[in-house]
């Protein structure tokens, strides 16, 4: 074999596979999306989900027991079962392996992806998907805690949804669990606290009057508002 | 069949197609409310358990056509779940597989139903809806059509029966029936959503919004649906 087909072919390194499983699901736990004492699901179903193999989850979910966030119980309706975090998501702590760059580079990806699906959910919603939109935007209030993360990733998904488009839709999802706790922990700064709430009325209501270069722009400019902050926030750590 | 216009046994062709697949979901609906209304006849509230015996009707019925099929409550109709489906689906090896989801919405707020135009139409009287095509990130994570019945017991709501059709199914069985119009045509659902077409003008997904120069649009029998043809 030569050697570019030797590098070509060389295993993956699994760790950063294991890494991104244990972010994942620790971000979900850290800001109670998964709810304390929940069971997770068995772990060849678990893996099928992620996309990982049974080997790299368990390596995984061994990590997570160890920062105490799940714990698992043999024999009859055992399981790994959620524990709720003695420490509360830290932002800071999160945000430190990033580089600026790299922010920038996610919130690019994210505005492309959530920025085309406001400007097709615009052309192509119907009443019924203005309602659902709004329904989830009227109970878009309250504390800025886990019930209302949750509601904001349903608005973002729901518009990516009106977009009729199943690949961006995934796309969405994904990106949400890669970037939304960043996201979800900046909306609950005092400072922007208010910004978000009118960033996502204005992108239901372009998408509601047909306005799709509008709604393309605000559902943009909403993610890069708050990965601006991220990257001031890192770059002063 | 052959003294018909395209326009006409293209419209029937699609009603055909999704009558047969409103037979599979009005089974699933008799037999809901069979399972159902047993457990009233013993002075019991209905449990999950009592909707595990849908399981061999719901799997011989997953197919080339139907790719989910089940029963979905009303919240609170069930004594041991306030939220449920029993609900499967073709598996990636073909198999049937039940789709489990924490459908509590307090815990979950992706997974509210009863928002759904195939859980909101039923529940409003509806006796047929037809949903979509719509990205389906609740059950199936594709582009999907919807066909839903009440399911009601000693006439209360108690949930629906519904049957999935992949859009790229449908499409596949309805074309060919399109592309015998000798002009641009294509089959709109309810509230307007294009489901099937024969012409790149009007992909499946885009919305039809009533008028347009020339465009006139004719029902699909008793479904809410319209089959909207160029000249």
């Amino acid at each position: 074999m030569d050697s570019a087909r030797l590098v070509a072919f060389a295993p993956v390194d699994n760790t950063a596979r294991v890494h991104a499983v244990v972010r994942r699901l620790g971000d979900a736990i850290a800001l109670g999306l998964l709810a304390d004492g929940e069971q997770l699901p068995s772990e060849t179903e678990l893996a099928g989900h992620l996309g990982v193999s049974t080997v790299t989850l368990r390596e995984a979910l061994m990590a997570l027991r160890q920062q105490g966030l799940i714990e698992t119980r043999r024999g009859r309706g055992g399981g790994s079962f959620v524990r709720a975090p003695a420490r509360p998501f830290d932002l800071d702590e999160r945000l430190r392996p990033f580089t600026a760059e790299e922010l920038r580079d996610l919130g690019d990806h994210y505005a492309a992806i959530a920025g085309t699906a406001a400007r097709l959910a615009a052309r192509r919603s119907l009443p019924g998907d203005v309602a659902r939109l709004r329904r989830s935007l009227a109970q878009l209030t309250g504390p800025p805690d886990a019930r209302r993360a949750r509601l904001d990733g349903r608005l973002h998904l729901e518009i990516a949804g009106a977009s009729q488009s199943v690949r961006l839709t995934r796309e969405e999802i994904r990106l949400q669990a890669d970037i939304g706790p960043l996201l979800w922990a900046v909306d609950a700064l005092p400072a922007h606290r208010g910004r978000a709430g009118t960033e996502h009325t204005a992108i239901v209501e372009a998408i509601a009057g047909g306005e799709d270069g509008r709604a393309r722009d605000v559902a943009e400019s909403h993610i890069a508002h708050a990965v601006e902050h991220l990257i001031e926030r890192r770059l002063a750590l | 069949m052959s003294s018909e216009t395209p326009a006409a046994g293209a419209a029937a062709h699609v009603r055909a197609t999704l009558d047969g697949v409103f037979a599979t979901v009005a089974r699933v609906r008799e037999a809901s409310a069979r399972h159902l209304g047993a457990a009233r006849a013993q002075g019991r509230p209905p449990v999950r358990a009592d909707l595990t015996a849908l399981r061999p009707l719901l799997h011989d019925h997953l197919g080339p056509l139907v790719s989910g099929l089940g029963f979905i409550a009303a919240p609170g109709l069930l004594a041991d779940a306030a939220w449920h489906m029993e609900w499967w689906q073709t598996g990636p090896a073909g198999d049937p597989v039940r789709l489990l989801r924490d459908l509590d919405p307090e815990s979950s707020a992706l997974y509210d139903y009863t928002g759904w135009e195939w859980f909101a139409g039923p529940r409003d009287g509806a006796e047929k809806t037809v949903c979509g095509p719509y990205v389906d990130y609740l059950c199936s994570d594709e582009y999907v059509l919807t066909l839903a019945m009440p399911v009601r017991v000693a006439g209360e709501f108690a949930g629906v029966a519904a049957a999935d059709v992949f859009s790229r199914t449908f499409e596949n069985e309805v074309v060919p029936a399109l592309r015998e119009i000798p002009a641009p045509a294509f089959v709109v659902n309810a509230p307007g959503r294009v489901m099937a077409s024969n012409t790149a003008s009007w992909p499946p997904g885009t919305v039809y919004r009533g008028g347009g120069a020339g465009l006139a649009a004719r029902p699909c029998g008793d479904l809410s649906l319209s089959l909207v043809t160029a000249g």
